[in-house]
């Protein structure tokens, strides 16, 4: 077989096509992984303070979350919800909150195993300090979870990114998208998937360096 | 009993203490004054640390009475942190929180709790640092220090609290042998100051030099309470003799 990656980064269409495309999916992935991240903590914490009722509603969202494909949580939010309550939005919307909702899931997952496994011994020393419930959340559990937890939450968040491929199911003109739009244009398959393999993976790492440079800023000082 | 001294610090009364069904404090009777130094000692499991932990608060007493500082424990809120105010803690295995810097760990709560801002908390601290002679790690994280000077940090984190009376749960046991000495001249310049402590250690040497009484415990029970002289020199519990030929033949 001759190769001929050039039949795709001759054209300023394809070239425009993947670049759109990983835009979209490097986007929705850091909005979803923030809000995520936003609504995992809430999550998490209601579990760690057994707020009563929400403490069961979130211990089964985690679980719900958790074990359901995100493609069929993101059907259901793109298909099945608007359906029932008679909305329309555009693709990515329904994107958007589908992979907020899925990474939500595993973060809180992981803040909830970190807060509930801070060490015996430093909780007594707060409270002999009669530190407040809230100055210890917040000033011990909280910072110490962020710090053990961050090369778990890190590869989480990668290893989602790397499943957002997903939306191009429901139309959404992600990375995986253009990679289909042009193989079904060219045919093209092997150049075209070996050009997407290298993108994921290079933007996988670029994340990766991302966080770890946002850790290395700040909660990173604080580890001897 | 120290010179002059009459106000009462700690009064425990016919405590009782079970986990589940097992009793690890029978009917403890223990009075301590203002400015007492009290060391506690016993065999592995005979109570020593559930007997301090009880004066704080970290464990509760199912029946009879503690009082420190005049408030009593009556296993509410409110009673446990008006103690906690005037109690501080060092533990075994120091427990410092380990991404604060030394500094921040002796601030925190005096900042938290409302009791001063942080510019008179970072004074205080300073002054509690020099005092442990470490005022120079002040930016460094607790992982940064050798075990003597983590310990010698919580001693300064606990007397930024201004306590009246300090527990010690054997301060010097998790320490390598070079690093016990200077923990240990920390508690005894502490002792000098006329701090009321009550620390389980088995640092028979610093017992004989500092403290006033000398606490046995057996079985959850207090089984002999003398002043060092005595508890050396002739131990009237044969429980109390055993453990001192075992202590000292090592
Ligand atoms: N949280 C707990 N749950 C159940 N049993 C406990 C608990 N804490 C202590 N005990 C038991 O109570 C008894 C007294 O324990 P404590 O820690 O006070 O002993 P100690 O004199 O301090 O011993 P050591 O010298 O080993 O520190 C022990 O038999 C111990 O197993
Ligand atoms: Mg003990």
């Amino acid at each position: 077989m001759e190769l001929r990656f050039f039949e795709i980064y001759r054209s300023p269409e394809y070239l425009g096509i993947i670049f759109d495309g990983a835009l979209t999916s490097l986007g929705l992935t850091i909005a979803s992984g923030v809000l995520g991240f936003l609504l995992a903590f809430v999550l998490a914490a209601v579990r760690f303070w057994q707020v009563p009722l929400l403490n069961y509603i979130s211990a089964a969202y985690i679980d719900f979350i958790r074990n359901t494909p995100l493609i069929v949580q993101l059907f259901f939010i793109a298909f099945g919800l608007p359906l029932l309550f008679g909305y329309v939005w555009p693709f990515w919307c329904h994107a958007l909150l589908a992979l907020t909702i899925n990474f939500s899931g595993y973060f809180a997952e992981i803040l909830r195993s970190g807060f509930a496994s801070t060490q015996k011994g430093q909780l007594e020393a707060a409270a002999a300090l009669n530190l407040s419930n809230k100055t210890i959340f917040n000033s011990i559990i909280i910072p110490q979870t962020l710090i053990k937890m961050f090369p778990s939450l890190s590869s989480q968040f990668i290893f989602l990114f790397l499943t957002t491929g997903v939306i191009s199911e429901i139309g959404v003109e992600d990375l995986t998208h253009a990679g289909l739009y042009i193989d079904s244009r060219t045919f093209r398959s092997f150049e075209v998937f070996i050009t997407l393999t290298a993108l994921y993976v290079a933007f996988a790492l670029m994340l990766k360096g991302i966080l770890q440079f946002i850790f290395a800023k700040t909660l990173g000082r604080r580890v001897a | 009993m120290p010179k002059g001294a009459k106000n009462i610090i700690v009064k425990m009364e016919k405590v009782n203490k079970w986990f589940d069904d097992f009793q690890a404090l029978c009917d403890v009777d223990l009075t301590i004054f203002e400015g007492e130094r009290i060391v506690v000692c016993g065999p592995s499991g005979s109570g020593k640390s559930t007997l301090i932990r009880c004066l704080n608060g970290l464990e509760a007493h199912q029946s009879g009475d503690i009082s420190v500082h005049g408030t009593e424990l009556r296993g509410d809120a409110q009673s446990v942190r008006q103690v906690r105010d005037n109690v501080g803690m060092v533990f075994q295995q120091f427990n410092l929180f380990p991404h604060l810097t030394v500094l921040e760990n002796c601030t925190l709560a005096p900042i938290n709790n409302g009791k001063m801002d942080a510019q008179a908390a970072y004074d205080k601290a300073m002054t509690y640092l020099k005092r442990v002679q470490i005022p120079e790690q002040a930016d460094k994280l607790p992982g940064q220090l050798s075990g003597g000077q983590q310990q010698r940090v919580a001693i300064a984190r606990a007397l930024c609290m201004e306590p009246k009376l300090m527990l010690f749960d054997e301060p010097t046991s998790a320490l390598d042998p070079e690093m016990i000495k200077e923990v240990l001249d920390t508690m005894v310049s502490l002792a000098e100051d006329g701090m009321s402590m009550i620390c389980v250690t088995h640092e028979l040497n610093f017992a004989k030099r500092v403290a006033h009484r000398i606490i046995f415990m057996d079985k959850g029970r207090i089984v002999e309470d003398q002043p060092p002289a005595d508890f050396f020199k002739k131990p009237k519990s044969p429980r109390a003799k055993l453990f001192l030929e075992q202590i000292l033949s090592h």
